[in-house]
């Protein structure tokens, strides 16, 4: 695989046969080649992913996709939500402590997401409050935005749809920078049948690929 | 690697496999891992005279043996087309097969006219599949006299050989395919996707609707393909399905004398470069010198 970037992801071949269509995952981590996904099993590819036995092979194509750019003038956030982190954790590693990360979930059971991001000291919101801050991490992460004021921030983002249209109200007045990392269901994974659509305020065009043009996108030009 | 190439509407082709319209794209994207010049031509993303937006999203549905999609023919236009990506294509010497639609017949007569007539342009391949508004959203491509009406009309406005790309959703594909004939039509393409749904048990109702493509499509395109052949005089393109080699070569056997790789390059990139390899191989390993010698030689049932 040649150089990986955060916020790229890969095709993958479920193995088992059963499975129709690739699947999209997010890369998590790549060094000295070895590839590193993390998911959560929500349906029947990623079920017969986490049943494979250790060891068995796995067709993967990539990278692939837009990758999150790093604006060397600005001051780097990461708002995270869920598995969202999947996504993210390449950008955080690549960031060491420069950014305040922000990791949202639903309750403590899930902060083993943060097994590798714990070193970078995250802010921690749990919606049951079993966790850290009490509530949404849009939330945890507004507590934090005086304290940003002043300063030129980007935020880099991944999460449910709802955190992101929560964050995106949030900063709006703000007029904050933000990369957004969005998913969409797949086909090809490479452009070729403009399956992954997501909606931009490109009045011209206004369905991009989520594997092409993304999956990494300028929040401030998507339709939400 | 033996020789494959063939003769589509007095054009040299490499070889006889194409892509299906919309499943590569612009052509450009396929690059980093194969050119299209690989291809025996490429057939354009459905153009129409507007750039058209498409469906919202999803518009893709998995299922066991294939997927429904429901893309909604967006695409930039058939100028931006012309201005943006057919220079990449005569940059690399590779011949098109220009695949378009439209929602009234007007559309698609002003569609056909823009397209002028170039030493890479093998044909115009038209889906009838598109709903026409005018007669009430039924597809052009159901009734004989409606395909007899638009195909005729079509070719009174260009040079350039014409491909009718047919639906399997109709009576008797024979008659359709026998009414594109007899209106003009060069060539036929068959068969596109088939309208299917989708749907979840949990929530009880159909979250999606669209066209049916993948190994499920094959045998409906075969036995079309193979009807049509015995039927009509012009060529056919085959498609639907086709995951391999093998799968292509029963196409040939069937009658088709090129045919189209969609849904297999989504799940393997590399489906087409293997493909034409394999196509070879076969002519070679049972003593063929070219496709022709096995376009319809299968027996009938």
């Amino acid at each position: 695989m040649g150089v990986v970037r955060p916020g790229q992801f890969v095709m993958m071949k479920i193995p088992g046969g059963e499975v129709f269509l690739r699947r999209p995952f997010s890369i998590y981590e790549y060094q000295q080649r070895v590839l590193t996904i993390m998911y959560k099993v929500v349906g029947k590819g990623t079920e017969q992913l986490s049943n494979a036995p250790k060891g068995t092979s796995v067709l993967t194509l990539g990278p692939l996709g837009r990758w999150f750019t790093v604006n060397r003038s600005a001051a780097p956030v990461v708002v995270a939500g869920g598995i969202g982190l999947a996504g993210m954790y390449a950008l955080i590693k690549k960031l060491q402590d420069k950014a305040p990360i922000f990791f949202g979930c639903s309750s403590k059971d899930e902060i083993a997401l943060l097994k590798d991001a714990m070193r970078f000291h995250p802010f921690i919101a749990t919606l049951d409050g079993s966790y850290g801050f009490k509530g949404n991490v849009v939330q945890l992460f507004n507590k934090h935005l005086k304290g940003l004021n002043g300063k030129n921030v980007e935020i880099f983002t991944c999460g449910p749809e709802n955190m992101v249209k929560n964050l995106k109200k949030l900063i709006e007045p703000h007029r904050i920078s933000c990369q957004v990392l969005l998913e969409e269901r797949m086909a090809c994974g490479l452009g070729l049948c403009f399956g992954c659509a997501i909606k931009t305020t490109d009045a011209q065009e206004p369905y991009k690929r989520a594997c092409k043009e993304g999956p990494v996108f300028d929040l401030w030009e998507i339709s939400l | 690697m033996g020789n494959i190439s063939i003769k589509l509407c007095g054009k040299d082709l490499r070889n006889p496999v194409l892509n299906a319209s919309g499943t590569l794209g612009y052509g450009v994207e396929i690059e980093p891992l194969w050119g299209v010049e690989t291809l025996g031509a490429y057939v354009t993303k459905g153009l129409s005279i507007k750039p058209h937006h498409g469906n919202l999203p999803p518009r893709v549905w998995e299922e066991r043996h294939g997927m429904i999609n429901s893309i909604g023919l967006q695409n930039v236009g058939v100028d931006r087309f012309f201005d943006v990506y057919f220079p990449f294509f005569k940059k690399k010497r590779t011949p098109i097969i220009v695949n378009f639609f439209g929602f009234t017949e007007d559309e698609y007569i002003a569609c056909a006219g823009k397209i002028k007539p170039d030493r890479l342009i093998v044909a115009l391949e038209m889906n009838l599949s598109c709903p026409n508004i005018k007669a009430g959203g039924i597809s052009f491509g159901k009734e004989p006299r409606m395909v007899f009406d638009i195909v005729k009309k079509v070719k009174a406005v260009t040079k350039i050989p014409l491909f009718a790309k047919l639906t399997p959703e109709v009576k008797d594909i024979v008659d359709i395919a026998t009414a594109a004939c007899e209106a003009g039509a060069d060539g036929l393409t068959l068969i596109n996707t088939m309208p299917a749904a989708g749907f979840d048990v949990k929530k009880r109702h159909i979250p999606f609707k669209g066209g049916l493509s993948g190994p499920v499509l094959k045998p409906i395109a075969l036995r079309a393909v193979h009807e049509c052949a015995k039927a009509v005089p012009v060529p056919i393109v085959g498609v639907g399905g086709i995951m391999d080699a093998m799968d292509a070569v029963s196409f040939f056997m069937a009658g088709a004398r090129a045919i189209q790789v969609g849904t297999a390059t989504f799940i393997d990139p590399y489906a087409i470069p293997k493909i034409i390899k394999g196509v070879s191989d076969y002519l070679d390993a049972n003593g063929h010198k070219t496709i022709d010698d096995i376009v319809g030689i299968a027996n009938n049932v």
